[in-house]
C-alpha cells in the first residue's frame, strides 16, 4: 500500500480520449450575462458512447458547440460566446490551441451531426456534391475520388442507389433520408469524435430507431467515440454506455447507463425518471412531475441549480442547498443514506 | 394491470345504447390544390380517408400515427376548421354539416381545441385575461365583470394565478403557454376537446404537469378528449382508448391496453418496438422491427391495405382489397392477416444488413424487418 490509489491512476492509465473540465460558456446579452454551461467536467474514451441528457436549456447544444472549438473567438460563429475551462482531446488542449489546428480536427477527427438536417445542408448543391466537400477539404485527390467516396458513404448510411441519389438534392429527401445524408457527411473523414445534436427529436419512432440503429453500426464499425445529446431517456437506455444528466449547465450526476437507471442519485434524475411515461409502466397512475419551471440563466444560483424546484431540500441541515454549490458528484447536499431512503424505490413505481 | 376505467365502461355502454358523443362516418377530406391559369395542377393529398370512429362520453380516445397521415386534419374537421370533402360528423347525434345559426353556435362552444405549438397559438399582443376571455365575451351572457372573475378562476383551475390576468404570453414559459392555451378552451365549458399535441413542444418535467392536468380537469368537468400525438406512452398513460392512424385510414382501435399487449394490425406492432423504453435491460430485450421505406405520398396512396407496400406480411389480397376495420367493440383492426399472440416469432428473417434494404421507391420489394 505505498501508491494512493489516485497517483497509481494517473501514472498508468493513459490520458481519458476527451476530457472536459470546468468548462464555462458565458453570453453577453442586453439583459446580462447568460450562463449557459456552468463548470461542467466528463470524459469519454474511444468506443464508447456518452449521453448529454437534459432538458430544454440546460446547455448541452452550447456544450458541444464549445467542443467543436465553434464558440472560439477566432471562429465567425463565436458571437457573443466566452469560453473557459479546458477541452483536451487527446491529450490536446483545444480552447487554446490554435486556429489553424482546430480547423484540421474538425470535420476530420471530430464532426457534428445537427438536430435539423434542412438547415444544415445547403439547399442549392447536390448531397453528393456536400459531401465530396467535406471529404476533399481535408485529403488531397482529384474530385472523381471524392464523388466515389460520397457515394460510398451513402450507401453505407443506408440510400438506395447512392450514385444516382448523389446528384440529388437536400428538399428531394425525406426528413429521415436527410438524416441519413447528415450523418454520411459526419462520416466522410473517419472522425475518431462523433458528435449527434438530438438527431432523431423531429423524427418518427420508427424513423428515430433506423437512425439511432444507424448511429451504432456505423460507430462500432468505425471504432469513434460519440456524444449522443437528447433529452429523451428512452433513448439513453438504447444508446449510450454513459450519461451525464445536466441541468443549468452543470452536471447533476454521471454514471454508467445501467446504473444511472438502476440507482439514480440526483433528485433531479428521479424527477425526471418520474415523468417520463413509459409504455411498460402502470397505466392510469399519475405521473410525478418535476413542480416548477427550469431557471433563469441571467441569475445563476448560488447554491445547487435544482434547489428551488428539489421537494427534498429541508432533508439537509441549515439552507446548504440554497447557498452551497455541491462540490462533488452527484451535485447533492443530501447525505448517501438519505439519497438511498428517499430514491423512489422502484422505476416502474415512480413512473 | 388492465382495469377496465369507467370511462372505457361507459364508452361500451354507449356503444352499446346507441349514440356515443362523436361520431364519425367515412369521414374524408382531400385538399385539391386548384392552381392558377397556367401553374401546374398539383395532385389532390387525400389526407383523410374513409375513417369511422367513435369517441364516447367523458371518454379520452388517442390517435397516433407518423408525421403527415392526417391527425391535425382530422382534429380540425371535426373542431369544424376545415370542411370535409365527404362523409358525416355527429357530434350527440346530429351532423354537423348540417347545423345553422344558433344550432351550429352552440356546438362550436361544445368543441374546443389545443394546439401544439404554445408560442404561435396565443396572440402576443393579447393579455392573457383577453385571449381566455374572448370567448365568453362573444358568448354574451355574461357581464365584464362577471368574466373576469370567471377568467381568474380559470387561470386558478389550470395552476396559473390570477394576477396573470393582465400578462403577455411572451412573459411565460411553454408549460405556461399551453396552460393558458387549456384555459381559454375551457372557458367555454366544452364537451369535446381537441387536444392536437398539445405536449409535444413540451420538456419532460412539464409535459408530466401538463398531462396530469388534462387528467384532472377530464375529472372535474366530465370532459371528453380527442388526444392526437406520436408519442405512444404518454397516449398510453392518458388515454381510454387509442386509434391507430395510417396514411389517412385508421388501422386499429383498441380501448384499454390491447392494443399495446396485442396489437392486431402489423403497422401497430412495428410503431409499438419502435418506442424506446427508459430501463436499459428492458430495453436491450425489446422486440424491434424496423421499418423499411418511407411512407408513401398521401398523393398516391396505394391500392388495397394502404400499409401493404410495408407490410412484411402483404400478399395479393393486400394489394388488390383494401380490409375494413373488424372485431369487437373494444379491439377493431383492418388487416387480412392479423397478429395474433402465436406470431410473435419473426416472420421474415432480418435482414443481413440494413444499407442493402430497399426503400419504398421501390414498393415491391420492401419487406419488414425483425430482431
Ligand atoms: N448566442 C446565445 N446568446 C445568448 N444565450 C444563448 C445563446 N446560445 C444559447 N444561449 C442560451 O444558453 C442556454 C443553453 O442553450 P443550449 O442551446 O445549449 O440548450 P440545450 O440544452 O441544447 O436545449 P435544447 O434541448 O432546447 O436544444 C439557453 O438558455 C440558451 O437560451
Ligand atoms: N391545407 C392543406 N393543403 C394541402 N395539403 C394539406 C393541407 N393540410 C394538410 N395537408 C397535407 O395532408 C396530410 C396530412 O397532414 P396532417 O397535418 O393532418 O398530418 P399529421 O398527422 O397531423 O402530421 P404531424 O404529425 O406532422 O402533425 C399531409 O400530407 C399534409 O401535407
Ligand atoms: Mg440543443
Ligand atoms: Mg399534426
Amino acid at each position: 500500500m505505498s501508491l494512493s490509489p489516485e497517483l497509481s491512476l494517473r501514472k498508468d492509465d493513459p490520458e481519458p480520449f476527451l476530457q472536459v473540465t470546468d468548462l464555462a460558456v458565458d453570453f453577453a446579452t442586453a439583459d446580462g450575462s447568460v450562463r449557459a454551461v456552468d463548470g461542467l467536467n466528463f470524459t469519454l474514451e474511444r468506443g464508447r458512447t456518452l449521453g448529454l441528457v437534459g432538458e430544454s436549456g440546460s446547455g448541452k447544444s452550447v456544450t458541444s458547440l464549445a467542443v467543436m472549438g465553434l464558440l472560439r473567438p477566432d471562429s465567425t460563429t463565436a458571437g457573443n460566446a466566452r469560453t473557459s475551462g479546458e477541452i483536451r482531446l487527446n491529450g490536446e488542449e483545444l480552447l487554446s490551441a490554435p486556429a489553424r489546428r482546430i480547423r484540421e480536427l474538425r470535420g476530420r477527427t471530430m464532426s457534428m451531426i445537427f438536430q435539423d438536417p434542412l438547415s444544415a445542408l445547403h439547399p442549392y448543391y447536390s448531397v453528393g456534391a456536400q459531401i465530396a466537400e467535406a471529404y476533399r477539404v481535408h485529403h488531397k485527390g482529384s474530385r472523381k475520388a471524392a464523388k466515389e467516396r460520397a457515394a460510398e458513404l451513402l450507401g453505407r448510411v443506408g440510400i438506395p442507389r447512392p450514385r444516382e441519389r448523389a446528384d440529388d438534392f437536400p428538399h428531394q429527401f425525406s426528413g429521415g433520408m436527410r438524416q441519413r445524408v447528415m450523418i454520411a457527411m459526419a462520416l466522410v473523414n473517419d472522425p475518431e469524435l462523433l458528435i449527434a445534436d438530438e438527431p432523431t427529436t423531429a423524427l418518427d419512432v420508427t424513423v428515430q430507431a433506423q437512425i439511432l440503429e444507424l448511429i451504432a453500426d456505423v460507430q462500432q464499425e468505425f471504432g469513434s467515440a460519440a456524444i449522443l445529446i437528447t433529452h429523451d431517456l428512452g433513448v439513453v437506455a438504447g444508446t449510450v454506455d454513459d450519461v451525464v444528466i445536466m441541468y443549468a449547465g452543470r452536471t447533476m450526476e454521471t454514471a454508467p447507463v445501467d446504473r444511472l437507471f438502476a440507482a439514480p442519485q440526483h433528485p433531479y434524475t428521479w424527477g425526471l425518471l418520474g415523468s417520463t411515461p413509459r409504455l411498460d409502466g402502470d397505466r392510469r397512475k399519475r405521473l410525478a412531475p418535476i413542480p416548477g419551471s427550469p431557471p433563469n440563466l441571467l441569475e445563476p444560483a448560488a447554491g445547487c441549480p435544482f434547489a428551488p424546484r428539489c421537494v427534498f431540500t429541508d432533508r439537509v441541515e441549515g439552507d446548504a442547498c440554497a447557498t452551497d454549490r455541491p462540490a462533488a458528484l452527484p451535485a447533492c447536499h443530501l447525505a448517501p443514506d438519505d439519497r438511498d431512503a428517499l430514491r423512489p424505490s422502484s422505476r416502474k413505481a415512480a413512473s | 394491470m388492465t382495469g377496465i376505467t369507467t370511462a372505457e365502461a361507459s364508452a361500451e355502454a354507449t356503444a352499446a345504447e346507441g349514440e356515443p358523443l362523436l361520431r364519425l362516418e367515412g369521414l374524408t377530406k382531400v385538399f385539391a390544390t386548384r392552381g392558377g391559369l397556367l401553374a401546374p395542377r398539383r395532385p389532390a393529398v387525400h389526407a383523410v380517408n374513409g375513417v369511422d370512429l367513435t369517441l364516447g362520453r367523458g371518454e379520452t380516445l388517442g390517435l397516433v400515427g407518423e408525421s403527415g397521415c392526417g391527425k391535425s386534419t382530422l382534429g380540425r374537421l371535426i373542431a369544424r376548421l376545415e370542411d370535409p370533402t365527404s362523409g358525416r360528423i355527429l357530434f350527440e347525434g346530429r351532423d354537423l354539416a348540417s347545423l345553422r345559426g344558433r344550432e351550429l353556435r352552440t356546438v362550436r362552444r361544445d368543441i374546443q381545441v389545443i394546439f401544439q405549438d404554445p408560442y404561435s397559438s396565443l396572440n402576443p399582443r393579447q393579455t392573457v385575461g383577453r385571449i381566455v376571455g374572448t370567448g365568453l365575451q362573444l358568448a354574451g351572457k355574461l357581464t365584464d365583470r362577471q368574466i373576469r372573475d370567471e377568467v381568474m378562476h380559470l387561470l386558478e383551475v389550470v395552476g396559473l394565478r390570477p394576477d396573470h390576468y393582465n400578462r403577455y404570453p411572451s412573459e411565460f414559459s411553454g408549460g405556461q403557454r399551453q396552460r393558458i392555451g387549456i384555459a381559454r378552451a375551457l372557458a367555454l365549458r366544452p364537451k369535446l376537446i381537441v387536444c392536437d399535441e398539445p405536449v409535444s413542444a413540451l420538456d419532460v418535467s412539464i409535459q408530466a404537469q401538463v398531462v396530469n392536468l388534462l387528467m384532472d380537469l377530464q375529472q372535474e368537468f366530465g370532459l371528453s378528449y380527442l388526444f392526437i400525438a406520436h408519442d405512444l406512452s404518454v397516449v398510453r398513460q392518458l388515454c381510454d382508448r387509442v386509434a391507430v392512424m395510417y396514411l389517412g385510414s385508421i388501422v386499429e382501435t383498441g380501448a384499454g391496453d390491447e392494443l399495446y399487449t396485442a396489437p392486431r394490425h402489423p403497422y401497430t406492432r412495428a410503431l409499438l418496438s419502435a418506442v424506446p423504453l427508459p430501463d436499459p435491460p428492458a430495453e436491450r430485450a425489446r422486440e424491434r422491427i424496423t421499418l423499411v421505406g418511407d411512407v408513401p405520398s398521401p398523393t398516391d396512396i396505394p391500392s388495397g391495405c394502404p400499409f401493404h407496400t410495408r407490410c412484411w406480411k402483404a400478399d395479393d389480397r393486400c394489394r388488390t382489397e383494401r380490409p375494413v376495420l373488424e372485431g369487437t367493440a373494444r379491439h377493431l383492426a383492418a388487416c387480412h392477416h392479423p397478429e395474433s399472440p402465436a406470431d410473435s416469432a419473426p416472420s421474415v428473417p432480418r435482414q443481413a444488413d440494413s444499407s442493402t434494404a430497399s426503400p419504398a421507391e421501390s414498393p415491391a420489394d420492401t419487406e419488414g424487418t425483425h430482431s
